[in-house]
């Protein structure tokens, strides 16, 4: 708030983790100062040696390492009010990726605060209400809905440590129990993991039931996932209609659409291949998928489908879905072919396929390939980067994608390589090293095919196509001998 | 020192045939070892030797060999 108060633009960035190589933090950093434009970096002394190079270098744009909380506190100092008006940026927000993709939202004030007072009608939000999270505040879900949101409307926030929280899951029901929270937001594996990895003995005297709202949001909403976590912990006092669903993106401040509270969200069974037709119609025989509602509109939000020309579809007609908002961010930071690209007379391109059904709006799946692992969204681009430079793959002929583990709840990240290696101890060698490249740049691979040359399917445009070629992996072309 | 036993449920979990684990080992130099799957290890470890560990002692293991001399408390008791 003292940055904002000063006129500067604040951005939160990911703390760096042991996982991530220590250069590959910094190079990431430099793109992100140099793409986003950020001159100071406000952090604390443990991190002064990391990050301290940034200002000495030419490379980034950053002017010098700030450490507030070494700082001798004198007197406040009196702040002339500097005149920002409602339109003027508040905060920058990052989408995840390493190699150029990321994009940083400037999200006005009069975004923020709007969408504060459209989000908290939506979920009948009151200053009675408290929040418990975990969520980090570096992503759109941690930063707008439970940190700025309680800020905006004086609601108690509750906020556990990301680390510690996906260590033990636990901390999340002891704390809920003891401050009395009422509403979370989590993305989709959290409801799996909580109903699967929290042991009964740790939840003795540990009561939900002052929870109004568990808000699954981030990554694709399951059912089964909903239905497990209810089953788990419904001597504890949750029930269906604590549950919610949400559509979000930075782009939209944060919520598009929501739920209503106190009912659980409606779950279409629907025919699997009607939807992928483009069409969504009940299941009869054939194979099903369950969809959950992401809710309606919030207030100042309005949605449509649309197909591939910009016309838009009918009820129940699957297309991307476009979005006009009250909330709408400013643009992409220094960025204009970006915001010309998503951002068309006042409709944000999405992205996301769906559909609607009696003015309930379910999302069913993206355009882009991104791969979404524990609410978190990773780039395939970033990932085949990677593996492209490890010694005995075939470059450019990488693809990545994400494959469903359902009993986690959320993706997992498959590649698939071709090499010509072919003594089985040195292809042991090397899927261990394209997992080793994966986590130079803090992303897990967990399933690594290794094929012949020539084997990955390209595209018309020569690329090596992504889809094509996980539709391939999951027909089990490689198993089939 | 890592036990075998400790061994082989960690890279049995991971699905890994072989890693060099050693007792200043951290997590994040295991391929397949992140804070997604810390849990899922942890619940093979104690399904392993069938203990339950307390959540203040999960928080405080800083590499493998805290975990084996977590382990090796709980085979003591």
């Amino acid at each position: 708030m003292g940055v904002v108060a000063a006129g500067a633009l604040p951005a939160v960035l990911a703390y760096p983790n042991a996982r991530l190589h220590p250069d590959k933090f910094i190079e990431g950093l430099v793109g992100m100062t140099r793409r986003s434009g950020l001159d100071w970096i406000l952090t604390e002394a443990s991190l002064e040696p990391v990050v301290g190079g940034l200002a000495r270098g030419a490379k980034s744009t950053i002017k010098g390492v700030i450490l507030p909380l070494q700082s001798e506190w004198g007197e406040p100092n009196t702040v002339e009010p500097i005149g920002l008006r409602g339109s003027d940026p508040c905060l920058l927000q990052h989408s995840s990726g390493t190699t150029g993709l990321q994009k940083a939202v400037v999200l006005s004030h009069d975004a923020i605060l709007g969408h504060a007072d459209a989000y908290a009608e939506a979920l009948h939000l009151s200053p009675d209400d408290k929040v418990v999270s975990w969520l980090p505040l570096y992503h759109d879900m941690g930063m707008i809905a439970a940190f700025q949101m309680p800020l905006a409307l004086g609601m108690t926030l509750v906020q556990l440590d990301p680390f510690q929280w996906i260590t033990a899951p636990v901390l999340l029901l002891h704390a809920i129990s003891q401050e009395r929270g009422t509403v979370t937001w989590l993305p989709n594996f959290a409801f799996n993991l909580l109903a699967d990895r929290v042991h009964e003995e740790e939840l003795e005297e540990v009561r939900l039931d002052t929870m109004r709202l568990f808000v699954n949001c981030s990554e694709p909403v399951r059912s089964d996932s909903l239905r497990r976590f209810v089953e788990r912990f419904r001597h504890l006092g949750v029930r269906p209609e604590h549950l919610s669903a949400c559509y979000a993106m930075a782009e939209t401040t944060f919520a598009a659409t929501q739920t209503t509270p106190g009912r659980a969200p409606v779950t279409l069974v629907l025919d699997r291949s009607s939807i992928l037709n483009g069409c969504a119609s009940p299941a009869t025989e054939r194979p099903v998928r369950e969809c959950v509602s992401s809710g309606k509109p919030i207030r100042g939000c309005e949605l449509k489908v649309v197909d591939e020309t910009g016309v838009q579809l009918n009820d129940g007609q699957v297309g991307e879905i476009v979005i006009r908002s009250e909330q709408m961010f400013t643009e992409y930071r220094n960025n204009e072919e970006d915001t010309r690209v998503a951002l068309r007379k006042g409709w944000y391109f999405s992205g996301d396929y769906g559909f609607t059904l009696e003015g309930e709006w379910f999302v069913v799946g993206r355009k882009k390939d991104i791969i979404v692992v524990a609410g978190k969204n990773l780039f395939p681009e970033d990932i085949e980067d990677a593996v492209n430079l490890v010694p005995g793959v075939l470059p450019g002929r990488v693809v990545a994608f994400g494959i469903d583990n359902e009993a986690a709840g959320t993706e997992e990240v498959c590649v698939t390589a071709e090499t010509e290696l072919q003594g089985e101890t040195e292809r042991k060698a090397l899927r261990r090293e394209v997992q080793k490249a994966g986590m130079r740049i803090d992303i897990t691979i967990s399933h690594v095919h290794l094929v012949s040359p020539r084997w990955l399917i390209k595209s018309s445009a020569g690329k090596v196509s992504r889809r094509a070629n996980r539709q391939r992996i999951l027909d089990g072309e490689l198993t089939k001998g | 020192m890592i036990s075998d036993r400790l061994k082989r449920t960690i890279l049995s979990e991971l699905d890994l045939d072989e890693f060099d684990l050693r007792d200043e080992t951290v997590a994040g130099e295991v391929p397949g070892w992140d804070s997604l799957s810390h849990v899922r290890v942890i619940s093979a470890v104690e399904a392993e030797y069938g203990a339950r560990f307390k959540t203040l002692e999960l928080l405080k293991l800083r590499n493998v060999g805290d975990l084996q001399a977590l382990v090796n408390r709980q085979a003591a008791k």
